[in-house]
């Protein structure tokens, strides 16, 4: 027999805290507002969560987040775990919380995470999430910060296929077109191209507006038994039906290819678990910590060839009336982007789309979707493809 | 980290603490020397120094001096530092080296402007002493005719 996710968990509530600016309110005050946010939405109480999966949080550095929080709402549950594959954990807790709820480990499980990057680290801890995240002997001492790695990709990446700077800036204008219709996003005054390019330089080939922004903010979500969802009556269940995930390097001077990434294979996981194509996916939730992260992204996705990203980007087939609405509620870029949670943020946006909620964002018909969420300068690749009731 | 000042640290650049997997590496650059690991049963070379081959497994791995010739894979050109450290350097190349061995291994540029580093660039070894402890291997760009 053929073990699958498809279809046996659903996502029954869903809500995140303010983002952006978000003074005095901690991390774990900010994973409460998400978690309180979710269980209204699911019409649960806090006794209903029997489990916790969580991100870790710099700003609130507990060695075992999902405990202390666990501790702060003030339940004892009987599964729990602080996940930890930077950019990426947020694919893995939907990945793990179906497994773990198919498995019988739990029946109902909180997925949260929050973090206060903009405003609530020291300067010991902002230092210490700009230089501890790659390695100490053979990286760190020649100066490299993470944005680096992504950066180097996108300019191998514009060597073999010719993308240019100019496509890489059409994915942050496309997502600041996004956010400005998205309440509470962080950013959202129109920019354009030029203005992209004339942000001023990060590290080559990326200027400020390519990169995403600094946050506060969390979100969480609720999880059940698709049996359960029937139970509770729940109105729009969003299915989880396949995950995949790949690691491919921890450094990367060890990544086998700069511009094709485990994104193909943790992808092809998940298409092949949710019995789907990329051509059948209506709206997608991609990791744009950087623009061209982004256009590698809708190739391995299999959103277009290999090499066409930028002309994709550039033809706006990532929006609208394009092949695969992208980050409609703004992304990394212009949403928000706290960290670790970051990615919780497509997955917020990807169940509103589900349930036909976001209104002049919504993309008409969205039924089937896919949230994909990487770290680490491309070591991380985890993927979940999510589905309405129509769907199963 | 001093008492007086607890950001002190913060003004100092990362050095690598070479442990059992990378000793025989910082040492062969002490002498002047990149090593690189060949593994004696199935001639994988490797750059990340490690107690078995990533290839098969083997422990039977031998150091040997490479020919400190590369060119670049990738680079890009840091204009905001990753901390304090770094600011007065900036902007610098970080520069991703495909060894002539194989091996890829990060470094950064060394006497030219940064701007003018290119995809596929000649480049070769300048061991450059930090301290009594450390040599850090970074790259400058190879005279006309090298590699």
């Amino acid at each position: 027999m053929k073990r699958t996710l498809r279809g046996r968990t659903a996502i029954i509530g869903a809500g995140r805290s303010q983002v952006g600016r978000v003074p005095d309110r901690s991390p774990l005050l900010l994973a409460a507002d998400a978690t309180q946010a979710a269980l209204a939405d699911a019409g649960l109480a806090k006794t209903d969560i029997d489990g916790v999966l969580a991100s870790p949080a710099l700003a609130a550095p507990f060695h075992r987040f999902s405990v202390a929080f666990s501790e702060y709402l003030g339940i004892q549950p009987t599964f729990s775990n602080t996940l930890q594959v930077s950019g990426a954990t947020a694919a893995t807790q939907f990945n793990i919380a179906a497994a773990a709820i198919a498995g019988g480990l739990a029946e109902t499980i909180l997925i949260v995470g929050a973090d206060s990057l903009l405003t609530g680290l020291t300067p010991d801890l902002a230092l210490r999430a700009l230089t501890e995240s790659r390695d100490q002997q053979y990286e760190m001492p020649f100066g490299i910060p993470v944005a680096n790695t992504f950066a180097m990709t996108a300019l191998r990446h514009m060597h073999e296929y010719g993308t240019t700077a100019e496509q890489l800036a059409m994915v942050a204008v496309i997502e600041r077109e996004h956010a400005a219709r998205t309440p509470g996003a962080q950013m959202t005054a129109p920019i354009t191209v030029d203005d992209v390019l004339n942000s001023g330089w990060v590290t080559t080939p990326y200027h400020k507006l390519d990169c995403s922004l600094i946050s506060d903010g969390g979100a969480a979500f609720i999880v059940t038994s698709a049996e359960r969802a029937r139970a509770l009556g729940v109105a729009k269940p969003v299915y989880i039906l396949g995950g995949g995930e790949c690691y491919t390097h921890e450094h990367i001077f060890l990544m086998p290819s700069l511009t094709t990434t485990g994104a193909v294979r943790s992808s092809a996981k998940a298409y092949a678990m949710a019995g789907c194509t990329p051509a059948e996916i209506d709206v997608a939730g991609v990791y744009d910590c950087f623009t061209g992260t982004v256009i590698m992204m809708l190739e391995d996705l299999g959103f277009c060839p290999k090499g066409e990203g930028g002309r994709f980007v550039a033809d706006r087939q990532m929006t609208y009336g394009g092949a695969i609405p992208c980050n409609t509620h703004g992304g990394l870029l212009s949403f928000a982007h706290s960290g670790m949670p970051g990615s919780l943020f497509h997955f917020d946006e990807i169940v509103r789309q589900l349930r036909g909620e976001c209104g002049e964002r919504q993309v008409q018909g969205a039924e089937l979707a896919l949230v994909h969420s990487l770290g680490g300068g491309f070591a991380t690749q985890a993927t979940t493809i999510l589905g309405s009731a129509g769907t199963l | 980290m001093s008492a007086s000042n607890p950001h002190a640290d913060a003004l100092q650049k990362p050095l690598p603490v070479p442990d059992a997997d990378s000793a025989a590496f910082w040492a062969g650059l002490r002498d002047g020397r990149l090593l690189l690991q060949h593994c004696l049963a199935c001639a994988h070379v490797q750059v990340y120094q490690q107690g078995i081959c990533r290839n098969c497994g083997s422990e039977r791995l031998e150091h040997r001096g490479a020919s400190g010739r590369g060119r670049v894979y990738s680079y890009s050109v840091v204009h905001r530092a990753p901390g304090p450290a770094f600011k007065a350097d900036t902007p610098y190349a970080v520069l991703l080296v495909e060894l002539a061995e194989g091996p890829r291994m990060i470094s950064s540029l060394v006497g030219a402007d940064p701007s003018t580093v290119a995809i596929g660039m000649a480049v070769e070894l300048v061991c450059e002493r930090v301290n009594d402890a450390v040599t850090l291997p970074r790259f400058r760009i190879a005279e006309a005719g090298g590699s």
